[in-house]
């Protein structure tokens, strides 16, 4: 189903996001966006860094408590072993703490707008999170130590031990590419997916209450739902020179359709445009509401679902 | 209408006007939806818990009318900010809504009280085949070092060598390693234990994780590990020190190794669901029993730990042969009544 306002989404995005449904226990259908891969990169190595960093911090302070404390052998051991652990713990529960503790976000996660979330839309349960993680060792960090040192091992001659490390590395590279749902290997087994869930803020609403212009059914009848909202889309822009000169194209362009003779003077376009969009979608909104909404300008009234024509 | 709606002031000031219903929808439900905004970015920042009891009853109810709005908005609106609004806002809710419902203390009771055995006995098959690949590669590694003990340090690696070899006497092996004297509790415990863990651990979840290969790597890597017992094993036995070396195995290895092979069985169960996904699709398949595998996965880990702590703590401790046969057979018993016993019952 190709619903008008995902439609003028990829009309201004010029990308369309893979979506999936999920049906919610009210019997009411929810779109989720699929993350991409390369937000999903980037929060990944954002954890990644933050990780490093709290290691760092950790086994500083530790080594200068150390050393304050005395000059002993046992302290020292003490603050090995101490450092050893804690290293381990952050490397090994940094995701499944936080994907648990934050419902399926991280600080990468939550700083790019991403969640992890069931891929059939029930609750995201622990068991799932430790499942989705408990491969991300041999997933990413493994692959990323080959990275590093470039497949060559400790002699520096080319280890083939590693190397074969590598193509599998290459095969869980690809694994989010050859399925669907953009699933690592670890979001097979837990069944998860990764969405893209920004905030989105409601903004006012653009009906002006007092019309100074008025519209005939003739002049409305010109438009359907996809225009409509792409005319909102412009009308919401922030006032700046650009969107001004844009709105007076746009201005023309309406006016030349739908066939206005009268001159709009140029300080009243943008109040031209929102009387229009009022009036429009007025019309729209009724007519969809008789069973004859229109999804854009080449829709005849009731085909409101109709696959974007190219051109 | 209400008689002081903006449209209706406009009206009686004679300009003809247009009444969106829309837009009187929206006016009606706004303060809802912001509501229902504040609480749901409250759960996402601080959790369920910070709620206080009236905004917990309040939750499911603005959540449901904000799904009546977005049902209700898809049909009468065509303003393409409150759609998608109401659509990410519903989505948001339903997830604080609908979310797991169960704490981490009652998960775990659970998981250990029922789930972690079930899953184990679910796996037999796989726990049988993963522990015939160690076996044949115990035999395989025991019979090709008996005849030949140049073959030694192909099958074990330089660092789990740790000097022993074809030149070892049987005084080096049995002083230096089976009844070496032990370390400091320091670094038995700290030190040793913790690398121990954190190197079993990395080789056991690449075993676990090799399933998504279709499980031949998880087979060969079993029988990996087994070609290396097995090559020390014969080590031992040409040096008249097999039951030494058995209880110096075994007070760990019973644990460890039952580690290994549960992960081994893991990585085999996914294997397993994406080779045969039977009436479902693969995906579908692999995500219905991929927990069940991972459920496996993470009671291996927990043993591995308990393996580290017996063989880098306790094993030079416990310096006599018998006992050492004593507490790895007892300690591997007990898995075994744990995991052929515990849960049985479904929890209510």
């Amino acid at each position: 189903m190709t619903l008008v306002h995902e439609r003028t989404s990829q009309f201004f995005e010029g990308v369309r996001r893979r979506r999936r449904e999920i049906v919610t226990p009210e019997g009411v259908s929810l779109p989720v966006e699929l993350a991409d891969y390369g937000e999903r990169l980037s929060a990944f190595f954002l954890d990644f860094g933050l990780q490093l960093v709290a290691i760092i911090v950790i086994v500083l302070s530790i080594i200068f408590v150390a050393v304050k404390a005395d000059q002993s052998g046992l302290t020292g051991g003490i603050a090995l072993a101490l450092v050893l652990f804690i290293y381990f713990l952050i490397r090994n529960m940094y995701f499944i703490f936080f994907e648990i503790a934050w419902r399926g976000a991280t600080p990468g996660k939550r700083a790019l707008g991403l969640r992890v979330i069931d891929r059939q839309g029930g609750p995201l349960l622990p068991m799932a999170v430790i499942a989705r993680n408990l491969t991300r060792e041999v997933e990413m960090f493994l692959p990323l130590g080959i990275l590093l040192t470039g497949g060559r091992g400790i002699t520096g001659a080319v280890d083939w031990g590693q190397l074969s490390l590598a193509i599998w590395m290459l095969f869980f590279a690809v694994l989010p590419a050859i399925n669907r749902d953009r699933m690592r290997g670890g979001d097979l087994i837990a069944g998860t997916i990764v969405i893209a869930l920004p905030k989105r803020a409601l903004s006012g609403d653009l009906v002006e209450a007092t019309a100074r212009f008025f519209f005939s059914e003739q002049h409305l009848r010109a438009y359907g739902a996809f225009e409509l909202q792409v005319l909102e889309e412009l009308l919401r822009r922030p006032d700046s020179p650009e969107s001004s000169r844009v709105l007076d194209e746009v201005c023309d362009k309406i006016c030349r359709r739908i066939g206005w003779t009268a001159p709009v003077p140029p300080q009243d376009v943008a109040l031209f445009l929102r009387d229009f969009y009022t009036a429009e979608r007025a019309y729209l909104e009724r007519e969809q509401l008789f069973g004859k909404g229109r999804a854009d300008k080449f829709a005849r009234p009731g085909e409101t679902d109709v696959a974007p024509k190219s051109g | 209408m209400a008689p002081d709606s903006p449209s209706a002031v406009a009206r009686a000031a004679g300009k003809p006007t247009l009444t969106l219903k829309s837009s009187e929808f929206r006016k009606g439900r706004e303060e809802g939806w912001r509501e229902l905004e504040t609480l749901v970015a409250h759960v996402e920042r601080r959790g369920v818990r910070t709620l206080s009891l009236h905004e917990l009853q309040r939750l499911p109810i603005l959540y449901r009318a904000a799904l009546s709005s977005l049902s209700v908005a898809r049909t009468i609106a065509l303003d393409r900010n409150l759609l998608l609004y109401l659509e990410n806002l519903a989505l948001r809710a339903y997830l604080v809504v609908y979310g797991p419902r169960i704490g981490v203390g009652e998960g775990l009771r659970t998981f250990f009280r029922h789930d972690l055995p079930a899953a184990v006995r679910s796996a037999r098959w796989h726990i049988v085949i993963a522990t015939l690949a160690l076996l044949v590669g115990v035999a395989a590694g025991f019979l090709l070092t008996l005849q030949d003990e140049a073959w030694f340090s192909s099958f074990v690696p330089t660092g789990l060598a740790g000097g022993r070899g074809p030149a070892s006497t049987r005084a080096d092996l049995l002083d230096k390693v089976i009844f070496a004297p032990p370390p400091s509790a320091l670094e038995a415990f700290g030190i040793f234990a913790n690398f121990l863990f954190s190197h079993n651990t990395l080789v056991g979840l690449m075993t676990f994780g090799l399933g998504l290969a279709a499980g031949v790597p998880t087979i060969m890597l079993n029988v990996y590990q087994g070609l290396t017992l097995g090559a020390f094993m014969a080590l031992h036995y040409n040096r008249d020190l097999t039951l030494d070396f058995l209880g110096w195995v075994s007070i760990h290895g019973t644990t460890e190794l039952g580690a290994l092979v549960l992960l081994a069985a893991g990585g085999l169960v996914i294997a397993d669901k994406i080779l045969f996904p039977g009436r479902y699709g693969r995906i579908e398949n692999l995500a219905l029993h991929g927990r069940q595998a991972a459920q496996i996965a993470a009671g291996a880990v927990l043993m591995l730990f308990v393996a580290a702590i017996l063989e880098g703590g306790f094993r030079q401790l416990v310096a006599s042969t018998p006992a050492r046969f004593a507490i790895g057979l007892g300690v591997g018993a007990l898995w075994i009544a744990y995991f052929s016993l515990c849960g049985r019952r479904r929890p209510t």
